[in-house]
């Protein structure tokens, strides 16, 4: 209960804080980025190729001129086929040509901080997201599909930078990197690691 | 209206993104047949490849489907072709060919196996039975098929075919021993002109069976 109160008091808190900034757009704005995606770590020795098929869309709200919360989600698909080998495994051995797929789907609560005034020409900023993804491990021998799918925590730091369109343009221009972790398990992949690019648009709405 | 025009055109730029997401490589289709086949080689590491001198090969080939539990021989030209290519692998790695009369070290079983429309664990105990290489063809009547435990139960639910290399020498009692076996599945599997390379692949993986 009073945890609830406390919640309360902190939307309450960013509403008026919002309410006392200066506006140069509207608070509510939503992301739309294309995402490339390169494999790290352990996931680089199950598939190794960049990936070229991702998105990310966002909400954000703006608490102030600086801070601002949001809700995102995504989508990356890693692809490797692999030419034919021979796999020892525990029950003989196996000639196949391996393709190893992993699809990605992001859901998380995000935090971002703007290091420049609404008004500037560009405004770096930092985010943090943090949540789950939707990992679906699909690794084929040949056309027979070895298959997992799993829901794992996410956390994902980003640094990049909008440009309005104009001055209190509510379009902007957004580019940034981001590099998200999960410690995720499963068969050759110890953990998920990847560094991410994206570029898109960000919408202030009326 | 001017926002909801733009809510609007969010929602409508989010339903594309996520029937986009659905637009993922797709491995099967960038797949070639002989890329879709695996080659899967089992044997028992406790026989000794270089005690056996002589082989001999079943004359047809079986051919499991499911519409019974017994199995039909066949002698189509695929079977012809997968009978020479084995022939000639086994006589590439130091193995004499004989006549089954002649008291053979190793017998050398054919099978193809059609499961297309279900789901049947592959455990060689399954056709162990009535229908299979009947033992007495290799000279031991009522006896049966030994496997060691190290042969594993494979799910199939579409063509294959196996080939199973038995040991006549050490028989125990009435019952061969498994001392090798490989089993082809995937797209393309029951296609003659295939057989060649598929045998090949076989025995390249398998270094240890030699007599050299």
């Amino acid at each position: 209960m009073k945890k609830i109160r406390n919640w309360i008091l902190i939307f309450a808190g960013c509403f008026t804080a919002q309410a006392v900034s200066a506006q140069v757009r509207p608070p509510l704005s939503v992301d739309i980025n294309y995402s490339i995606a390169q494999p790290l770590g352990s996931l680089k020795d199950y598939t190794d190729k960049t990936s070229f098929r991702g998105w990310s869309a966002g909400l954000q709200y703006m608490l102030n001129d600086q801070w601002s919360v949001g809700l995102r989600s995504g989508f990356q698909d890693f692809y490797q086929k692999l030419p034919r080998a021979v796999y020892p495994d525990k029950q003989g051995d196996v000639s196949a040509v391996q393709s190893r797929t992993l699809q990605v789907i992001p859901i998380q609560a995000t935090v971002s901080y703007a290091f420049t005034k609404p008004g500037s020409v560009v405004i770096p900023y930092a985010t943090v997201g943090v949540g789950t993804a939707n990992m679906n491990y699909e690794k084929y021998w040949g056309e027979f599909v070895e298959k997992n799918n799993s829901w794992q925590f996410l956390v994902s730091p980003e640094i990049g930078i909008n440009v309005p369109f104009g001055k209190a343009s509510p379009v902007m221009f957004n580019a940034n990197v981001r590099y998200n972790y999960a410690p995720y398990k499963y068969a050759d992949i110890t953990n998920f690691n990847t560094v991410q690019g994206n570029i898109g648009v960000k919408f202030h709405l009326n | 209206m001017k926002r909801t025009l733009f809510l609007f055109s969010a929602a409508a730029a989010v339903v594309a993104m996520v029937s986009f997401s659905s637009c993922r490589k797709d491995p099967l289709k960038d797949m070639t047949n002989e890329e879709s086949r695996i080659y899967i080689t089992n044997h028992d590491s406790t026989a000794n490849f270089t005690s056996y001198s002589t082989f001999s090969i079943v004359d047809s080939v079986a051919v499991l489907t499911l519409a019974s539990d017994s199995a039909k021989k066949a002698l189509t030209d695929y079977d012809k072709k997968l009978i020479a290519s084995v022939t000639a692998a086994m006589q590439q790695r130091g193995y004499t060919l004989v006549n089954k009369a002649a008291k053979p070290d190793l017998a050398v079983n054919l099978t193809r196996i059609d499961n297309s429309y279900t789901n049947i664990s592959w455990n060689p105990g399954w056709w162990g039975g009535g229908g299979y290489w009947d033992p007495g063809y290799w000279g031991y009547p009522g006896g049966g098929w030994y496997w060691p435990s190290y042969y594993t139960v494979y799910r199939v639910n579409e063509k294959q075919v196996a080939i199973d290399l038995f040991d006549l020498k050490n028989p125990k009692g009435d019952k061969l021993t498994a001392v090798w076996n490989a089993l082809w599945r995937g797209s393309g599997v029951w296609t003659t002109g295939n057989v060649d390379s598929m045998v090949q692949a076989s025995f390249a993986q398998s270094a240890y069976l030699s007599k050299k």
